[in-house]
């Protein structure tokens, strides 16, 4: 088929030849490496306690950390959006601070913070609590960095919700939390799912900003990525190759549960689709 | 310069946009396609632009066969519906922008260009605007420069999207008439689209119509008035029924 | 009806003009106060943190963590590092960005995900699989080694992780955008005679600069600054092999706090730079595409 506009095969045949050496080749080696040698030895890996016990761990502290982010950022979304004040404009841009600011500083400063020495670790530990070294070190870690996905995704969606609706609503004599409620909320519901689904993928293959905080404690604190490196250090490529695989099997089931969630928002606006 | 597509065929994604259309354009002459939206004139036009290729069929420039001959190689001159002025460059430069990418070997001299540019924006009375860009212009002034810029090459014919679509109605009457003087004295074959009748009535020497990609009726307006081919023709144009 | 609408009157009367559609100001300032309190405690304290930190030992101190010839090393590496994967991302973003946005063709979809990868992997994982592939162990090990090249633990596999990580940004920046500019001036621009490379260079370019630049910055600042991907291929060797984030770890497992937070301060500033120029690129990126879409 004769294509108008130039260069069709110039950027597809780039970018593919691009994309099969950086991320085929290197996924598939991936793949072999992990099937290479015996199986048992590939199961009793990803299936070992230490190695479980960091998958709970993953997947425990990302939920509870994308739920805290889900509840904030769209606080924050709203007040960005929906209000002026003063420093609105610098709070807005700042907000993708965690995004910009290289994982490994976050890890030592908030390890900083929050260790009993800490700022914030000392005041803490007055009253009991210890936020470092340990699982709610982690949560706030992530809270952390999980934080603009939330803010991001909800703000454009919040921006574009029509005020007429709204008048309606009030005209039809509901409260403003009402309007809220019935009205907005589910209306921000799938961009609120998409962040917190975002923020979590992201939180649970996180690494710099965790390891300086977490104390690596085997079996309680140690998070999946850093046992792939540990399985590396052992050079045992195949249990690491292993783990690997059972973390991209998570990354995956996320990309579909957020299409997913969009394909469901689609349907409900558009039931005939 | 005359056109002549025999046998048009076009399809996209399942959907037929042009069925086995065959219209011949005199030298000189200004033709419309006219005809309801979805009703495949825009396709047509890029068609014989050679903005698409298409499925079956042939175009020919003054006898010769273009089919396969990319849009430039064509030297179809093409005026866009909304205009596709480049933003970021003035009004003058938008205008030279056709002689400024020839190749070292037949690009003028600057003087000649800048001669070029002048006597166009002449043509269509727009000369204090050459500095301007074209967010500064109104609807009207962008679509004379749109014009200027597509007859700076010197096109062998001259093809309009939907010219005066996207304008105002008191607008839209003074350029209609504009258009029509300014073909009397280039005299350069052109085929614009429109879906708008009384458009395509006073301006046309000739006029097509199109329903469903394929052509009802082609013929001098005061013809398809007195004579509608079919009962699409009849309806479309909102004539008496006659027996 | 009637009745909604004079209760409607008495709230509008009783609250002086409050609109229909917002909240009373005490629960607008509690909101705000609410989110700006929680932004602060999580997310700007370890920015402060991070510069107390840093000056904790005395300014003289601080500045003398950057003579140290261990981390202008650091220092230098990542600056090599950045200067080759963001260009080549560049590249590589422009022609993917190009492919989808102005044409059609099969598997479209699968490609465009493929280009969001890296985004959904861990970091770990992004470093994993170099090691797999061309570590002593990897798939390419043996040849590699019969060749006596070095990827990991070297500065090739620190470029190529690199550059794994970052591809993504440019892509994504201008995609959107040149899917919203549409095709109209690139035909126009054909039909008047210009070809392939003039298209590009005289009619795309100029339209998309704002959106490349924001894609560049942001592949820049995660080139810099990454840490899981490049901490798994370098082999952390001292003055060879080690990134400025990777430093930081060295230097904060040996307890040299004030130092490794002098230098975490510099990559933090590169973080704040990197908002401003972003908050301006897509300020300018957004006028663009509003532009385009009049």
């Amino acid at each position: 088929m004769r294509r108008i506009l130039p260069g069709f095969p110039l950027t597809l045949g780039f970018s593919v030849i691009y994309l099969t050496l950086i991320v085929l080749i290197p996924f598939a080696a991936l793949a072999a490496k992990a099937f290479s040698g015996s199986w048992l030895h590939l199961w009793q890996v990803i299936t070992s306690p230490r190695v479980v016990a960091s998958y709970e761990l993953s997947f425990g502290t990302s939920l509870l950390a994308s739920l805290i982010n889900g509840f904030f950022g769209f606080i924050t979304a709203w007040v960005l959006t929906r209000y002026q004040f003063p420093g609105r404009k610098i709070l807005d841009s700042l907000v993708d601070l965690p995004f910009a600011l290289p994982t490994a500083v976050a890890g030592i400063a908030l390890t900083a913070l929050y260790a009993p020495n800490g700022w914030v670790g000392s005041l803490l530990a007055k009253v009991g609590i210890a936020a470092a070294f340990n699982r709610l070190g982690i949560v706030i870690a992530l809270v952390f960095i999980g934080f603009p996905f939330v803010v991001r995704t909800l703000q454009p969606v919040l921006a574009s919700l029509s005020e007429e609706v709204e008048e309606a609503s009030a005209l039809l004599g509901a409260t403003r939390f009402q309007t809220f409620r019935r009205v907005i909320f589910p209306a921000a519901l799938p961009a609120l799912l998409t962040g917190i689904t975002l923020s979590f993928g992201r939180a649970i293959g996180e690494y710099g900003s965790i390891v300086f905080i977490s104390g690596n404690i085997p079996f309680k604190t140690e998070i999946t990525p850093l046992l792939i490196v540990a399985k590396l250090e052992q050079y045992d490529y195949q249990g690491a190759a292993g783990i690997g695989l059972v973390m991209l099997l998570a990354s995956f089931s996320i990309l579909v549960v957020v299409n997913g969630v969009q394909w469901w928002n689609a349907r409900r606006i558009n039931p005939t689709h | 310069m005359s056109i002549r597509i025999e046998g048009l065929s076009k399809k996209f994604a399942g959907h037929v946009a042009v069925q086995n259309a065959s219209i011949e354009v005199g030298t000189g002459k200004l033709v419309a396609l006219l005809g309801p939206s979805g009703s495949g004139k825009t396709t047509l036009l890029r068609l014989i632009a050679g903005l698409e290729f298409p499925d079956a069929g042939q175009v020919f420039f003054h006898g010769e066969e273009v089919t396969q001959k990319s849009a430039y190689e064509r030297r179809a001159g093409f005026v866009f519906q909304h205009y596709a002025l480049f933003q970021h460059l003035s009004v003058f430069d938008n205008i030279a922008f056709g002689l400024e990418v020839r190749s070292r070997a037949t690009r003028p001299a600057k003087e000649e260009i800048r001669e070029r540019v002048h006597n166009l924006l002449k043509l269509v009375q727009l000369e204090a605007f050459a500095k301007r860009f074209p967010s500064q212009l109104s609807g009207g002034q962008r679509q004379r420069i749109a014009l200027a810029r597509a007859l700076a090459i010197e096109p062998r014919v001259l093809l309009l999207d939907e010219p005066f679509g996207a304008l105002d109605a008191k607008v839209r009457k003074e350029l209609r008439a504009w258009l029509r003087r300014f073909h009397d004295e280039t005299h350069i074959t052109s085929l614009f689209v429109t879906h708008d009748q009384e458009e395509a009535f006073e301006v046309a020497d000739e006029v097509v119509i199109l329903n469903h990609g394929s052509i009802q009726q082609i013929g001098a307006p005061g013809l398809i008035q007195r004579e509608p081919a079919n009962a699409f023709v009849q309806d479309f144009l909102g004539l008496d029924f006659q027996i | 009806m009637a009745g909604a609408i004079q209760d409607l009157t008495a709230v509008r009367s009783k609250t002086r003009l409050r609109r229909a559609t917002e909240e009373g100001p005490l629960v607008r300032w509690m909101l705000i106060l609410l989110s700006v309190g929680f932004f602060a405690a999580f997310l700007l304290l370890p920015l402060v943190a991070v510069f107390a930190e840093g000056f904790r030992r005395g300014a003289t101190l601080y500045f003398k963590t950057f003579t140290d010839p261990v981390t202008l090393d650091a220092i230098k590496l990542t600056l090599v590092t950045a200067a080759i994967a963001v260009p080549c991302n560049t590249l590589f973003g422009v022609a993917a960005a190009w492919a989808i946005t102005r044409f059609e063709f099969r598997g479209k979809q699968f490609f465009s995900t493929l280009i969001d990868l890296p985004l959904w992997v861990s970091p770990v994982v992004g470093g994993l699989i170099y090691v797999l592939l061309f570590g002593s162990q990897g798939v390419l090990g043996p040849w590699l080694q019969a060749h006596h090249w070095r990827i990991i633990y070297a500065t090739p596999g620190i470029v190529i992780a690199t550059v794994f990580v970052t591809f993504p940004f440019v892509a994504r920046g201008l995609i959107p955008l040149m899917q919203a500019q549409g095709v109209a001036e690139e035909e126009a621009a054909l039909t008047l005679g210009a070809r392939g490379w003039q298209v590009f260079l005289r009619v795309t370019l100029p339209k998309i600069k704002w959106g490349l630049l924001y894609g560049i910055i942001l592949a820049n600042a995660r080139a810099m600054g990454e840490f899981g991907a490049v901490s798994v291929v370098s082999g952390h060797i001292r003055g060879l092999t080690n990134t400025v984030p990777l430093q930081i770890e060295i230097l904060y497992n040996e307890y040299a706090f004030a130092a490794a937070f002098a230098l975490a301060s510099l990559l933090s500033l590169l973080a704040l730079v990197t908002l401003g120029v972003k908050t301006y690129v897509e300020w300018r990126a957004r006028q663009q595409l509003e532009q385009a879409q009049s």
